[in-house]
């Protein structure tokens, strides 16, 4: 029943994972940018929610006002920052995206504080027991049933929908998109909103499962979810999602039964490293 | 003739008056970090410094002579402390140091005051390396084997539970915290049913709180930050763990319960402050801690407020020239001041009892002391 339970914890760590990585993916597998101010936003998601929870008392507001407002905090990120670089070689972005996610950082502290936001009245507290030594916290739920959720949606907007088809040509071939109609600069802004609004609400989730935002929450997602993307296949999104619910499930048994000798991040790179020897395209990359 | 010399007298007299103002400050350095991830409490502790530096400048200073801190963000990094500590030893020329910083900046900064021969205090940076930079080097807080056998006896001997799960923050802190834990617990009949680490980045704890749930402990030993002990303990009674929850001075913080809410009732910590103290210098402090900030007062601006008065009172006592003179007067403190009655051991480590303090009703309250003078001996050499 632990190891039930610790696959079950690793499900959960993924799950959020995945909501954060996805965004990075998108944006990768569009611009070619990593895009590590990304955790920036996860953060903002993570303010929001807390903010918005405290003011209203309604969670399910302050997940949607997190995911609308951060999703057009990373457009305009977008637009201010990388659409002017795009000409320019990629690690430019990327020195764009680093100094960013630092200013972003210590804006959070000097705006919100150093000591952090926690809920006033914590909402979805304590959990129950399945099955007999099964024990379910309610905000773990919350994690799996939304992840879910959001991801079908996501899979059925990008599969069978006019703009999802819109998309996958932009990111196949942007010019021969651009030859059919396809407004490629709207498809941009369409990612930067999506991905971003995706990483609001895992930071709204791990608010919830920790009771606390931080300024510097984002700074193990900043690097974190680029081992992930770069494990599943740069731009690949399956493989994104593949990578972590790895990524979870082997922190969750590694904290347990290595956390003396490695701790969780050591884990990830670990890992990381041994698929990429055998694997340099990573999980489900094509090359 | 006569004018001339008093035009000449004038101006000595002016000059004279510019170089006693002058000396009329002493620069006391003050290494915090107010950026990174231990910015919250650098903040407590740079206002802890600040109001001990303005009582004591609102009662005249320092034999006339008003202090005044040279505050630099280390950004608790041993690599920010190098420069900062020279810096502040000689550009700033200060008489003295005092850390309101991690272990790792402060014991890279303790070598450097010590050899330049400037007194420098730890305010609550536990290591015991720190001390061990030499006789320039002081502490006002305990070293953190000190503080994990305190909570060995009041696990084993006041509350008389024995079986253990410890759950240990991978930092100089919670290691040292875990050592004096397991140094003392055979002494108290405690067994460790297992040993679990996690990282200072880390909040969620999902996968441990299962594993201590299948452990069924009575008894839950914790080290951390309240940033990490808010999210672990809510995330233990949220798994539905509802035995005790033992921590020490690192969740020594408002901030705690209100990360933890509900779940940090009953929570029991060893640490050095103690709210409910009927010791005047402990009540003045959390009072005028409170007007000055806002905030709750907690440990880490306790230390820094004690670290400022114990240094005053050696620059008073020892007139605050000579910094060979202020380390010797440094060395014979015995002061009351916010955290208890200080005084230090050869070595420099502090004397002084440990305050246990539990949550009750949302506020941290006394729980016990524990003033055993063997136990709680600091290393002397």
């Amino acid at each position: 029943m632990l190891y039930l339970e610790l696959l079950f914890q690793g499900i959960v760590q993924g799950s959020i994972y995945a909501l954060i990585a996805l965004g990075l993916t998108l944006v990768y597998g569009l611009l070619r940018i990593l895009h590590v101010a990304h955790a920036a936003l996860f953060t903002l998601g993570g303010y929001i929610g807390v903010i918005v929870t405290n003011q209203t008392g309604s969670l399910a507001l302050a997940i949607l006002a997190a995911m609308i407002v951060v999703g057009l905090v990373g457009v305009a990120m977008y637009k201010l920052a990388y659409e002017p670089l795009l000409s320019k070689p990629p690690f430019i972005a990327l020195i764009a995206s680093i100094a960013l996610f630092i200013a972003a950082e210590e804006l959070f502290r000097i705006i919100f504080g150093p000591y952090g936001l926690s809920y006033e009245n914590p909402p979805l507290q304590g959990g129950f027991e399945i099955i007999s030594g099964f024990f379910l916290k309610y905000g773990e739920a919350l994690v799996i049933i939304l992840s879910i959720l959001i991801l079908s949606v996501l899979g059925w907007v990008s599969g069978y929908t006019r703009l999802g088809v819109s998309w996958r040509a932009t990111v196949t071939d942007p010019d021969m998109a651009r030859a059919f109609g396809v407004n490629t600069q709207h498809v941009r802004y369409l990612n930067f909103f999506i991905g971003s609004a995706l990483a609001a609400v895992a930071g709204v989730l791990v608010a919830l499962l920790n009771n606390l935002v931080e300024p510097t929450m984002g700074s193990v997602p900043s690097y974190k979810a680029l081992a992930i993307i770069v494990l599943g296949g740069l731009g690949s999104i399956r493989g994104t999602l593949l990578a972590s619910m790895i990524l979870g499930v082997i922190e969750s048994f590694g904290t347990i039964y290595i956390g003396h000798l490695l701790d969780r991040d050591a884990l990830a790179f670990g890992f990381l490293i041994v698929v990429l020897m055998f694997r340099p395209q990573g999980l489900l990359g094509t090359r | 003739m006569t004018m001339k010399i008093g035009i000449l007298g004038a101006i000595l007299g002016v000059s004279l008056v510019a170089a006693s103002a002058q000396a009329g400050t002493i620069k006391i350095g003050f290494n915090v970090p107010l950026t990174g991830f231990a910015a919250a409490d650098g903040l407590s502790a740079k206002t802890g410094a600040e109001l001990a530096v303005e009582q004591i400048n609102g009662a005249g200073g320092v034999k006339g002579d008003m202090l005044e801190l040279v505050i630099y963000d280390d950004q608790a990094s041993p690599k920010e402390a190098v420069p900062i500590a020279q810096k502040l030893i000689e550009k700033d020329e200060v008489v003295a140091g005092v850390s309101g910083s991690y272990s790792g900046s402060t014991r890279a900064a303790a070598g450097i005051f010590q050899e330049a021969g400037v007194p420098y205090i730890s305010a609550y940076a536990i290591h015991p390396d720190i001390t061990r930079a030499g006789n320039f080097v002081f502490r006002t807080s305990f070293v953190g084997e000190v503080q994990g056998r305190a909570g060995a006896k009041l696990i084993g001997e006041s509350l008389g539970l024995k079986r253990v799960a410890i759950i240990t923050l991978k930092n100089d802190f919670g290691q040292a915290l875990a050592a004096g834990f397991k140094e003392a617990a055979s002494s108290f009949g405690i067994e460790i049913l297992s040993e679990y680490e996690y990282s200072i980045k880390d909040r969620q704890f999902g996968p441990i709180v299962s594993k201590v749930r299948a452990d069924k402990p009575d008894v839950i030993y914790a080290s951390g930050y309240f940033f990490t002990a808010g999210p672990l303990v809510s995330q233990l009674r949220a798994g539905g763990i509802d035995v005790p929850i033992i921590g020490q001075e690192g969740y020594d913080s408002q901030k705690f319960i209100e990360i933890a809410g509900a779940a940090s009732e009953g929570t029991i910590i060893t640490t050095s402050l103690d709210r409910d103290s009927s010791v005047a210098e402990t009540q003045d402090f959390i009072k005028a801690f409170e007007a000055k900030s806002g905030q709750k007062a907690d440990m880490v601006a306790a230390s820094a407020h004690t670290a400022i008065k114990v240094l005053a009172e050696a620059l008073q006592s020892s007139g605050a020239s000579d910094r060979a003179a202020i380390r010797n007067a440094i060395a014979q403190t015995n002061l009351t001041a916010s955290t208890g009655q200080i005084s230090f051991n050869k070595l420099g480590e502090v004397q002084k009892s440990v305050q246990v303090q539990i949550v009750k009703d949302g506020q941290w309250h006394h729980h016990s002391v524990i003033d055993d003078a063997e136990l709680l001996s600091p290393p002397s050499e």
